[in-house]
């Protein structure tokens, strides 16, 4: 983390705080991976709303991908275990917004 | 950042990712491969994840380096597999023939 050029967002405390929980590729104990017959791109209406919304979001700079990765990533590991993929879009972009002050 | 290796050079992934976001999944930490395709510049993820614009970031040549299965997943491997991963230059060191 030396010689940055800019002033990180995240404090490196945070950083260290963090869990890897979302790098599990490789390992094993989740069960089989369930494949859905004619999966639609959405299981409920809000989340192809948060779809949009993080898209309309980053399209407009508001954060970029890898901070909303990050954001995801950053996730307490209960949380992140228990969330589905769309409740992990929202809970990241409900903080990221939070954390740059768009949302109070 | 210059561009370290060429196409067909062992390279070895780094042992441990550091804090942050990184484009480095754990399971091919210090893992030996081979750099198949170059494809020039690209903004660093992890300075990206920390707010860097793409001009304030660290920008890395990225390649395509391939694994054997047997490397990555050792006696679980099936085969023949071969697992690609498209890798910035810090996340590699190069790995001595042999």
């Amino acid at each position: 983390m030396s010689k940055l050029r800019w002033r990180p967002a995240l404090g490196n405390a945070s950083l260290r705080a963090m869990p890897s929980t979302h790098d599990v590729g490789g390992a094993s104990g989740f069960g089989p991976i369930v494949r859905e017959v004619d999966e639609p791109p959405f299981h409920h209406e809000w989340e192809a709303r948060v779809f949009a919304l993080n898209r309309r979001l980053l399209q407009l700079g508001f954060y970029n991908l890898d901070e909303f990765r990050l954001a995801v990533e950053r996730m307490p590991s209960e949380a992140y275990l228990a969330s589905s993929y769309y409740e992990k879009w929202f809970i990241a972009v409900e903080r990221l917004l939070r954390e740059k002050g768009v949302l109070e | 950042m210059t561009t370290r290796f060429r196409c067909g050079d062992q390279v070895r992934t780094r042992a441990q990712n550091p804090e942050g976001h990184t484009r480095l999944p754990r399971y091919l930490c210090d893992r030996r491969g081979t750099v198949e395709m170059i494809h020039g510049l690209f903004a660093l993820p992890d300075d990206r994840a920390l707010g860097a614009s793409l001009s304030t970031g660290r920008q890395e040549t990225l390649y395509t380096v391939v694994f054997e299965g047997r490397e990555v997943w050792r006696e679980r491997s099936a085969e023949p597999l071969f697992v690609s991963a498209d890798l910035w230059d810090s996340y590699l060191e190069p790995e001595p023939a042999r």
